[in-house]
């Protein structure tokens, strides 16, 4: 947790959650948004009213900045979860992107809708009690994301670093046929 | 799994299938999808195999993001290239008409207007079978041959249009002449003449043909056999003369 203005907000891996890690995440991600504002956002949906700003001086602001993103420790990839009384497994002795894998969360990428990333974590985090065909179908999907938003964002990170520095390796950059005319 | 190395291994059905596949925004699932046709095999194989095998797989095709050869066979079996200047205004309207759609799907249509049967008569002149038949009943005749062997009258046939239309351009209605937010018709008068501006553009082939006609259409396919540059000469020379 980090103190700002008074009030203790959440700024590490095992404190926030998935859903507001995502939620964070898209926040940075809104290009209409200045860098400060985009701050400004972030600590107001972490519990810090927009008006405690006004008479903050920029070199506090950068400090408080500082500090929220100050994260101790580096998170380790978890390979399996327990989530009411069912197992789900991501991999068994490395981490590995299979082409199903592989093909499932770009089509979710692609989509960057809300809640993306508990989808990619969804596809790679496989219930031990059901079948290939299951695993995959959208309904599983969008429940097992429901289910890993609630988790800490401790467990998304590592993977996130994981698929990033895959996919970069396995999927070729988008090379549009030379047009003819 | 056997992979081709060069388009001179697809054939023109594979060529239209992969072409097909580039409406996939999805990167690596369009290579996945395109790598199944090239192997034969279904696109749910190549989902059990390591993601490393089928990148591996995957660079070895690199080669059908690039566009096939722009040579092109001039013969092929019982039929032979038909050279552009002596095309006709039929085989051209027709030609454009495939090409204004995508011509990646209609290359054998295209295809079917170019190779064409000939013989040369008594006096040693080589003779092309006349345009009496539909591309459509010919199309599929291409479609075993590799790519590469007829590819090449796409880009030739482009440059052909670009300065046919750059020579003879102001002989047809220009469609950027009407632009629909500039030209909103504020009286009723003017609204008429913008309906009529797009009817004719509309309708520019069938009307030029029309006129060639003399508005006799039992001269329809006489008109349509006449050759497309000697008659577009002969468009230009009436209109810089007024005539």
């Amino acid at each position: 947790m980090v103190n700002i203005l008074g009030i203790e907000v959440p700024n590490q891996l095992n404190e926030l959650s998935v859903q507001q890690f995502e939620t964070i995440t898209t926040i940075h991600a809104d290009t209409e948004l200045d860098a400060i504002d985009k701050y400004l956002q972030v600590f107001e949906f972490l519990g810090v009213p927009t008006i405690k700003w006004d008479d903050v001086e920029i070199e506090e602001f950068k400090e408080i900045v500082k500090s929220f993103n100050d994260l101790s420790g580096k998170p380790e990839l978890v390979s399996t979860l327990e989530i009411d009384g069912y197992t789900y497994v991501a991999f068994e002795d490395k981490f590995k992107l299979s082409v199903k894998d592989t093909k499932s969360i770009e089509k979710i990428m692609n989509s960057k809708h809300k809640g993306y990333l508990s989808e990619l974590l969804a596809v790679l985090f496989k219930r031990t009690d059901l079948t290939k065909v299951e695993h995959y179908s959208d309904a599983h999907i969008k429940l097992k994301a429901k289910l890993i938003r609630e988790l800490k964002a401790e467990l998304a990170v590592p993977y996130l670093v994981e698929i990033g520095q895959k996919l970069s390796k396995h999927i070729p950059k988008d090379a549009p046929t030379e047009i003819v005319e | 799994m056997h992979l081709p190395k060069s388009w001179s291994e697809i054939d023109v059905l594979q060529f239209k299938e992969i072409r097909e596949l580039y409406t996939i925004t999805e990167v690596f699932n369009r290579e996945i999808e395109i790598l199944a046709i090239l192997a034969d095999v279904s696109s749910e194989e190549l989902e059990d195999l390591d993601i490393e095998e089928v990148t591996a797989m995957i660079s070895q095709i690199k080669f059908v993001n690039s566009e096939p050869s722009k040579q092109y066979k001039h013969q092929i079996d019982d039929y032979h290239i038909k050279p552009l200047d002596k095309l006709t205004i039929g085989e051209y309207i027709d030609l454009e008409f495939y090409f204004s759609k995508d011509y990646n799907q209609h290359i054998g249509y295209i295809a079917s207007i170019f190779y064409r049967q000939k013989t040369t008569n008594q006096w040693g002149v080589t003779v092309f079978e006349p345009y009496d038949f539909s591309p459509r009943q010919r199309f599929e005749l291409f479609d075993e041959y590799p790519i590469s062997h007829i590819y090449g009258i796409i880009p030739e046939f482009i440059a052909f249009r670009e300065n046919f239309m750059n020579t003879y351009g102001n002989l047809f209605n220009d469609e950027s002449e009407i632009d629909d937010e500039e030209d909103k018709p504020t009286t009723s008068q003017e609204s008429k003449d913008l309906q009529l501006k797009k009817s004719e553009i509309k309708w520019g082939w069938e009307r030029l043909i029309y006129s060639l006609c003399n508005e006799d259409l039992t001269k329809f396919e006489d008109v349509t056999n006449l050759p497309l540059i000697m008659t577009f000469n002969m468009l230009a020379m009436k209109k810089e003369l007024s005539l």
